[in-house]
């Protein structure tokens, strides 16, 4: 009994101590959260992220789900109001339900932004973006379409079915092919669930069920060695891979001659930039109405109406992929 | 009791594993492609190997459901070591040790003091997995040496080479399951740990023995799998424990311990290796996928309280 | 000291310690966030208590909500029904959902983690199918969402419907002469049957209710996201099964209180919020809960000096 009353009296001390805190900090305090933790690509921003932070001296907080759960990145968010941040930057998992919080974290006072991938215009102030949806599905048709001489049948591999991005992008994809590539069609679209051996597996199915197919695009990051092994492994050379995916991941293949093109964007000045941004809306210096923002090392970068644009989609091959790393 | 009702269970799956194959047969020959069946047999083979680790687990009526995070953090071990320049046998022992070691943890709060192994190995598998996380941040092992793949034994005999030594695993294991004291011994505990006990088996020894062989048996499906990479990736195993249950389960052997047989996880290793790609063959949509394989289990288990004449008790 | 009582003093403790190390943790805005987040999952948490009391498990509880969520949006947007007869939908197919568990455990007497493992993947499977994994719903009515969005006064309205759940089973586990039979059939299934208690009845009724309570999370989901999609309850019958446990209900049942999965939930509940807000990584989270769970099995142990089964 003694012990349980002494526990108690020590909890209402520090309970007393604690509830003081809650005062604010010098410098800005600025929240970037990724998709999912534990995912190469955004750990790659996050250095990015890191570098900018260390220059313009804020104090970033990195954090979000560490599975693809769709609540979490709300309850983060919550978390974040709570404590009190100046600016809070989300890649977006979920749009309509990411939205609600984060118009709530506006109401607040705290700025919002997007990055990588948005939320609904009004639950944010800017959006940082590395490209358009519909600027990846051309990108990508494009290469599809290179490869295939414009007609012929190709294959999907994705993330997983719930994944928005990837849904977005596909949805792009079918509008861009409907319109410019009428002879090229899209076979089946397989699911990877973010695992390279799943991917591996499905291509290595696909690739006996369609025969035909000679184009695989895995538009998920691991899904690109996987479907690139599982080509080179069945020694066709008849079928080449393109996809969205890390050059670091694609280096091998593209040298190998088996994945023609991977498509993605510097996902380290990504980051650079989203914190350079929200850093900049925060004090007030990114205002509506600018059309270019600075932002360190990246000189000047072009604003148009809400949007940060950080550049197009861009394309590593076997040439240029050892400029790269990450 | 007969030879057929003794192994009415294995009998059961075989001939569901048959109806599928007489689908195919049917409706897509084109799943009877050499490459095909070699791919499968590959691809299952990690499998395998785990639901031969699970049945000793189940045997003993105990359950791991952390092999999946066992599964990643042995793939890195091995592509760790790989990467520092060690030889291949010794960065594979190392994944088998690292399998055992983390086999040993589940095995010494399971049979040392005496906790339930669902809730320990609930425990086991959010922790390693998120440490693993947070240690690398999910980026992936790279730039290994060229004789990672294959264990540096080139494509073909790799891919021989990897379902010829889980089946041998396999084979060592049933042989040594029926005929080795120690494998009685796991039917005894699984039966019943306090009669096992005043026979003279020692069940704590050989509930921790079960889950350092699980590890172990992880750790060499890790690696299997790996091999067959160039690189790791460190969120690898996702949903793995899953599989191999089902597997295990559908297979015939009783979650309440002491019933089940290695023949019948083989048979479930197989037809549940076979559904995935069969239903692709079958022209079946990627979204239905998950609800089929739901379904199969049910249907496998399902049958056999059907067919029992003596219903399971509800609890072990 | 009793298991709860060490319990209720770590909560106290655990409250203390981010009170003095999370930025704004000790507000009454933050304690209604804290409700909100963990609403769902005590909903079940509270009907997988009965569950684990008889001995078994139900591990397709995330599946069902996600289920549920799907069947919410499809027949609110799709088929244009009116909310109120949708959401009824919605936790009809809980029902439906927590029957097929029911059937499979109660009457052909499989075992409880093989028949949830099957639906685990059925129920989630299922919304995929329907959705083909890309549709999700969304715009729904202001009066739906205040339901996870909205407060009654200060409070968070999810905290109504989590204390009437609470309430219910309480009453259920602790004061029915129903609730004791459980217990019984946590112990000795078979010598309950003798004593004649109807235990397939019971544990129909247990699953069926486990069922009911996924199909009302799913409610709370959807009106706190303003989203309906396949994915939703991903990995909650893990964290629900994690505060059970941690509540001092036995995993091999015959033994469980209400109080104590309450006590768990908050415990889990307010170490998430409290990492967050002390700017600590979200892994923490995971490897803290699991040493809590090891902790509180080892308690439970020494506490009961039960002779290893």
């Amino acid at each position: 009994m003694k012990t349980a009353w002494r526990g108690w009296a020590l909890s209402v001390l520090v309970l007393a101590a604690g509830a003081c805190r809650g005062a604010g900090e010098h410098g800005q305090t600025i929240a970037l959260m990724p998709k999912n933790k534990g995912n190469p690509y955004f750990a790659s921003c996050r250095t990015g992220a890191e570098e900018a932070a260390k220059e313009l001296k804020v104090r970033l907080l990195w954090d979000g789900p560490t599975e693809t759960d769709p609540a979490k990145q709300n309850e983060v968010v919550e978390a974040w109001i709570t404590r009190g941040v100046d600016a809070i930057a989300v890649s977006v998992e979920n749009k309509e339900a990411i939205s609600t919080v984060l118009r709530k974290a506006r109401a607040r006072g705290i700025k919002v932004l997007t990055w990588d991938a948005d939320a609904e215009p009004d639950a944010r102030d800017y959006f940082v973006n590395q490209a358009t949806p519909r600027g990846i599905a051309e990108t990508l048709a494009g290469h599809a379409a290179r490869l295939l001489g414009g007609k012929g049948e190709f294959a999907v591999i994705t993330a997983s079915l719930t994944a928005a991005n990837q849904n977005e992008w596909l949805r792009q994809l079918r509008a861009v092919l409907a319109e410019r590539y009428p002879d090229m069609k899209l076979v089946d679209v397989r699911p990877s669930d973010d695992d390279r051996k799943r991917a591996f597996e499905e291509t290595q199915t696909l690739l006996k069920v369609h025969p035909e197919v000679r184009v695989i695009m895995a538009i998920a990051s691991p899904a690109v060695p996987g479907a690139a092994e599982a080509v080179k492994q069945s020694g066709r050379s008849d079928v080449r891979v393109t996809g969205l995916g890390l050059p670091n991941d694609a280096r091998p293949y593209l040298k190998d001659g088996v994945l023609d093109s991977a498509v993605l964007w510097n996902t380290k000045d990504l980051g650079y930039l989203t914190v350079q941004a929200a850093s900049a809306v925060a004090s007030g210096t990114l205002k509506p109405g600018a059309s270019s923002m600075p932002a360190g090392r990246l000189g000047a970068v072009k604003v148009e109406g809400d949007q940060v644009i950080l550049g197009t989609p861009f394309t590593f091959t076997k040439d240029n992929v050892d400029q790269f790393n990450f | 009791m007969s030879v057929a009702a003794t192994h009415r269970r294995e009998l059961s799956v075989g001939a569901a594993y048959l109806a599928l194959l007489a689908a195919l047969v049917l409706f897509a020959p084109a799943f009877y492609q050499r490459a095909n069946l070699r791919d499968v047999l590959v691809g299952a083979a990690p499998v395998l190997v785990a639901a031969v680790g699970m049945t000793l687990v189940i045997l003993a009526r105990q359950i791991d459901i952390s092999i999946g995070s066992q599964f990643a953090i042995c793939a890195v071990v091995a592509g760790t070591l790989a990467k520092a320049g060690l030889a291949m046998p010794i960065a594979a022992a190392g994944a088998l040790a690292t399998g055992a070691a983390l086999g040993a943890l589940n095995g010494v709060l399971v049979a040392g003091f005496g906790l339930p192994a669902i809730v320990v190995t609930l425990a086991t598998m959010v922790g390693l997995r998120e440490t693993l996380r947070w240690l690398t941040e999910g980026v992936w092992v790279r730039d290994l040496p060229p004789g990672f793949q294959w264990m540096g034994l080139g494509q073909d005999t790799g891919r021989f080479a990897i379902p010829g030594l889980a089946l041998v695993v396999w084979a060592f294991a049933a042989w040594g399951l029926r005929h080795l004291a120690a494998g009685r011994a796991v039917y005894a505990t699984g039966s019943d740990a306090e009669v096992a006990r005043l026979t003279g088996v020692r069940p704590r020894r050989v509930v921790f023995g079960v889950f350092v062989a699980m590890g172990a048996l992880t750790g060499l499906a890790a690696l299997l799998s790996a091999i067959q990479f160039i690189d790791v990736q460190t969120g690898s195993g996702v949903g793995f424990e899953l599989r191999v249950i089902a597997a295990v389960v559908v297979g015939g052997t009783s979650i309440a311990g002491g019933r089940g047989s290695l023949v019948g996880s083989l048979l479930g290793v197989l037809l549940l290796a076979t559904a995935g790609p069969a239903l692709t063959f079958l022209g079946s949509q990627a979204y239905w996928d998950r609800a089929l394989q739901g379904l199969i289990i049910l249907a496998a288990v399902a049958a056999d309280a059907f067919g029992s004449a003596t219903r399971w008790r509800a609890r072990p | 000291m009793t298991y709860e009582r060490g319990l209720a003093l770590g909560l106290v403790l655990e409250i203390a310690l981010f009170s003095l190390i999370g930025w704004n943790f000790f507000t009454a805005g933050n304690a209604g966030e804290i409700v909100r987040a963990s609403a769902e999952i005590g909903l079940l948490a509270l009907a997988l208590t009965p569950v684990i009391v008889t001995g078994g498990i139900d591990l397709s509880v995330g599946s069902l909500l996600g289920l549920c969520a799907v069947v919410l949006g499809v027949t609110w947007r799709d088929a244009g029904w009116p909310m109120p007869v949708a959401a009824a939908t919605a936790v009809a197919a809980g029902v439906v959902g927590g029957g097929l568990n029911a059937v499979l455990v109660a009457r052909l007497g499989i075992p409880p983690l093989i028949v949830t493992l099957g639906t685990y993947s059925l129920f989630r499977g299922l919304a995929e199918g329907v959705t083909a994994g890309v549709k999700n719903y969304s715009d729904f009515p202001e009066t739906f969402l205040f339901l996870g969005q909205g407060r009654i006064g200060v409070v968070p309205s999810q905290l109504l419907v989590l204390l009437a759940a609470a309430a219910f089973f309480w009453l259920m586990i602790h004061r029915m002469a129903a609730g004791r039979t459980l217990r019984a059939i946590g112990f000795a299934p078979d010598g309950a049957r003798y004593a004649g208690v109807p235990v397939s009845r019971r544990l129909a009724a247990v699953y069926l209710l486990s069922g009911l309570c996924a199909g009302v999370a799913a409610l709370l989901y959807v009106a706190r996201l303003g989203q309906a999609k396949a994915d939703a309850g991903t990995g909650f019958e893990l964290m629900a099964i994690t505060a059970v446990i941690l509540g001092g209900t036995s995993i091999f049942g015959g033994r469980g209180s209400i109080g104590g999965t309450l006590l768990g939930l908050a415990t889990l509940a307010v170490l998430q919020n409290g990492l967050r807000l002390a700017d600590l990584p979200a892994e923490l989270a995971g490897v803290v809960t699991a040493a809590l769970l090891l902790a509180a099995l080892g308690a439970n142990r020494v506490l009961q000096g039960r002779l290893h089964r």
